[in-house]
């Protein structure tokens, strides 16, 4: 046996990569649209509808309804869009494989990646903030731990949905697909055109555990105040368990 | 215990590996000493790659076993990662980020990386070091890819078409390289179909052929194996005289394809035939000698030559 000892890439290794996925995702233009400029638009156009009444402590019906749904939204497409068509293009290219060949651990990379994402979903979510407090005079919640809690929640669930679709689809391409079909089917029973109140009540009622109408549902109970549905935290629970556990069993890194 | 200098640094034994109904590495067993350029070279299809991912451990043999510097190629993989190089055919990088970024990503997964500029310059790629990944040239990709195989230090280096998309500069530059690294007493696997870099850098080789290794020699050793050392071909306007080339001094065989004739032989066989045709009076045109090569010695052993599809000349 030849005398070689294991050296694990350390703290430095991270930190490049890291800096290596920010400089990808800041250079790939189209990569921030989806996250940042989508939800903006949202914002903007549901401002002037959802107005300035108001429903409970303080807080107007745009701070109840629209922010939990925009905040939900920047969540949803960079977990369950953006990370699979990630992984796809890295599959696809070989970049993986690539890496494979080196010390690193390829699990090292999805963790650059993911935080990465969740900076991507920081900046998202601190530019909607930024304009709906300065252009709509957003109000905070008023349980600000509670939504906080709520919000790092539905990252988790967003994500092991993501690594399962990337772990299922036959293909990297059809990963991308089939992340947009889970995108707006879960926004449409989770009141992403035009609230649960408009939809049927089995359809409601379903889209209350599945992770967008959850995750939207309690942050909007976290704003105003109320306390949180354990249906909305037992699909976001069940979600992170169950996708993490498919995703863990069936994921190929080629 | 430590490797001695008489342990190989690369020993495949009995591979083999199919996909679905075909197979593409029957049987391959090597063993490369250490400090050895060692070639493999086939057509497309005839298991190079195959052969060159299960010695990287990319690929789980269905059987056999392969130890690179005694470490097991699955079970040891962190040790192996230190130690072994590797450049994939036509790897795909992160295309947004530089030359530089790119090798100073992945020497950050070494213990000791060769310094950013030194590496840089040594592959010709200063010019293009802030120039990214997808602006780069086929044959700059090929050099970052390299560069990326060398920059831990590895003392096993693989290498699959280290020259393919390269021009004749870069290739020549390319091979110099790969000389100091046989000086510093760097292992290369080098996967190849071009005969002249085979032919120029190569210890040994191992012919490789439809997933088997057909025939593991030196270059000349292979070559001797063609059947013949020199040809000699013409064409003449008259016919030869029968008899007349098969009684020369070293001439081994004459074959005649209408006006067209092949002779093999060895020692001075282009002089030989050209003085026995001009007494015999026959006027010879487009006249050409040339030395066995390695492909004349694959298509002997093969039956095919190298990279043309599927012709078979047997």
């Amino acid at each position: 046996m030849t005398d070689v000892t294991v050296h694990r890439p350390g703290p430095r290794a991270w930190a490049a990569l890291l800096i290596c996925e920010l400089k990808m995702v800041v250079r790939d233009t189209a990569g921030l649209i989806v996250p940042i400029g989508l939800p903006v638009i949202i914002l903007v156009m549901n401002a002037s509808s959802a107005g300035q009444q108001m429903i409970a402590h303080g807080r107007t019906a745009f701070d109840v309804y629209v922010l939990p749904l925009v905040f939900t939204m920047i969540v949803a497409t960079t977990g369950i869009v953006n990370m699979p068509s990630f992984l796809a293009h890295y599959r696809r290219s070989g970049i993986l494989r690539r890496l494979g060949v080196t010390p690193v651990s390829p699990v090292l990379v999805l963790v650059a990646q993911a935080a990465a994402s969740v900076l991507q979903i920081t900046l998202g979510i601190a530019a909607a903030w930024i304009l709906a407090t300065l252009a709509f005079g957003a109000n905070p919640p008023v349980r600000a731990g509670a939504a906080l809690g709520v919000l790092t929640l539905t990252v988790a669930a967003m994500y092991a949905l993501g690594l399962t679709i990337a772990a299922l689809s036959p293909t990297p391409n059809s990963s991308v697909a089939i992340g947009m079909v889970v995108f707006f089917v879960l926004g449409a029973t989770g009141g992403m055109f035009g609230g649960l109140g408009g939809l049927p009540e089995v359809i409601a009622t379903i889209g209350r555990w599945l992770p967008f109408g959850a995750g939207s549902q309690a942050l909007s109970a976290a704003w105003i105040g109320a306390p949180i549905e354990s249906s909305g935290l037992i699909g976001l629970a069940a979600t992170i368990v169950l996708g993490g556990g498919v995703a863990a069993v069936f994921f190929r890194w080629e | 215990m430590h490797a001695t200098t008489s342990s190989p640094a690369i020993e495949a034994d009995g591979l083999h590996k199919r996909y679905r109904s075909k197979v593409a590495v029957e049987e391959v067993s090597l063993s490369v000493a250490a400090g050895e350029i060692f070639g493999i070279l086939g057509r497309n299809g005839a298991g190079k790659t195959t052969t060159v991912e299960l010695i990287a451990g990319l690929r789980r043999p269905d059987r056999g076993t392969v130890r690179v510097l005694g470490l097991d190629t699955r079970r040891d993989r962190a040790r192996l990662r230190q130690v072994l190089g590797v450049q994939l055919q036509e790897a795909v990088l992160h295309s947004a980020l530089t030359v530089a970024e790119l090798v100073h990503l992945y020497g950050t997964f070494y213990r000791d990386p060769i310094p950013l500029g030194d590496l840089i310059e040594s592959v010709g790629l200063t010019a293009s070091r802030r120039t990214r990944f997808e602006n780069l040239s086929g044959g700059q990709r090929q050099r970052l890819s390299i560069a990326l195989a060398l920059v831990g230090r590895p003392r096993v280096v693989i290498l699959d078409e280290l020259t393919t998309g390269l021009d004749p500069e870069a290739r020549r530059q390319m091979w110099s390289t790969l000389e100091r690294l046989r000086e510093s007493g760097v292992t290369v696997l080098l996967v190849s179909h071009a005969m002249e870099e085979v032919e120029r850098l190569c210890d040994r080789v191992a012919l490789l052929d439809e997933g088997r290794v057909v025939a593991l020699d030196s270059p000349s050793g292979l070559v001797r194996r063609a059947g013949f050392a020199q040809r000699v071909t013409f064409r003449t306007v008259t016919p030869v005289p029968s008899g007349l080339l098969e009684g020369l001094d070293g001439v081994d065989g004459v074959h005649t394809d209408g006006d067209r004739v092949v002779v093999e032989g060895r020692g001075e066989l282009l002089q030989a035939v050209s003085v026995a045709l001009v007494h015999a009076g026959v006027t010879v045109t487009e006249t050409r000698g040339e030395q066995a090569g390695l492909d004349d010695a694959f298509l002997t052993l093969t039956g095919h030559r190298l990279g043309t599809g599927k012709e078979t000349v047997r």
